[in-house]
């Protein structure tokens, strides 16, 4: 039988979270910038 | 082509274009959610690396992003350095900043990955400092951009830094052939065929089409974001 694969998805979860708020808060800020500049 | 061919900034071409970034932007982030979905539901764990393997599917985009916008903004400096277009510098200056933040995404993501995988965040072999190194200089090309107020002299110094930076770009992917590595060598990008199942390399493919997209988006919303500053500059001092 294959061994069962290592219990890690804390790590997984967080390297998601992280990229969603780099990516979400860049798109963000440049919206509000977009938008001062009318 | 010299500048003076260069149409002037107009603040209704820059709203047209601030408008266009944002929606291709959104339909990416939507497109990235939907890589979420994909990678979590639908693609298979890894037998040795366990879930935190499926951390691949955004940290490898995030870097092909990044290095991809180093690479134009190195191309277009040099295309600046010949024909003075301010329209190349101006996307040289969104390309560093969006490249930024797709390094920040890859320079965080590496790490998270490395710890339960290699037992430690961080190590300092070619891959990883080089990679650093790459981050530190366009931070450098910013900081630069913004301390010379000069619009001229600013796109000139600015285009060598930036020419120096694609410059690091193949030393980075190559530095797993090169180099004594922890790093893992590449499994697409690479002379021969992807070594990866179907339903990861899908993924993969999928993010990476999506965060291409998300690239062309944002860049084209910091273009238009420019091109309206440059031009209230002009009309302010008209």
């Amino acid at each position: 039988m294959p061994p069962e694969p290592p219990v890690n998805g804390g790590y997984m979860i967080a390297a998601y979270v992280v990229t969603g708020a780099i990516l979400l808060s860049y798109f963000l800020s440049l919206v509000r910038k977009g938008r001062s500049e009318k | 082509m010299t500048a003076a061919a260069v149409p002037p900034p107009s603040l209704e071409r820059a709203h047209a274009t601030i408008r266009r970034g944002r929606a291709i932007s959104a339909l990416a982030l939507l497109g990235i959610a939907g890589v979420y979905v994909l990678a979590l539901g639908y693609t298979p764990i890894e037998a040795r690396q366990g879930v935190a393997q499926k951390i691949f599917y955004l940290h490898v985009p995030a870097a092909w992003s990044a290095l991809l916008a180093f690479s134009l903004v190195g191309i277009v400096s040099l295309l600046y350095l010949w024909l003075h277009d301010p329209r190349l510098d101006r996307f040289a200056a969104s390309s560093a900043e969006v490249g930024l933040v797709f390094a920040a995404v890859m320079l965080t993501t590496g790490p998270i990955w490395a710890k339960p995988i290699w037992g430690t965040w961080w190590t300092w072999d070619a891959r990883l400092t080089l990679t650093l190194f790459l981050f530190f200089l366009f931070v450098g090309y910013l900081a630069l951009r913004s301390a010379v107020h000069d619009r001229h002299e600013r796109a000139r110094f600015s285009a060598v830094v930036g020419i120096m930076g694609m410059l690091l770009v193949p030393f980075v992917h190559l530095s797993v052939y090169l180099f004594r590595t922890l790093h893992p060598q590449p499994i697409v990008l690479k002379p021969s065929a992807p070594s990866l199942p179907w339903e990861m390399l899908r993924t993969l493919l999928v993010s990476t089409l999506m965060f291409t997209l998300l690239y062309v988006g944002l860049v084209t919303l910091r273009y238009g974001i420019g091109l309206a500053a440059e031009a209230r500059e002009e009309h302010d001092a008209a």
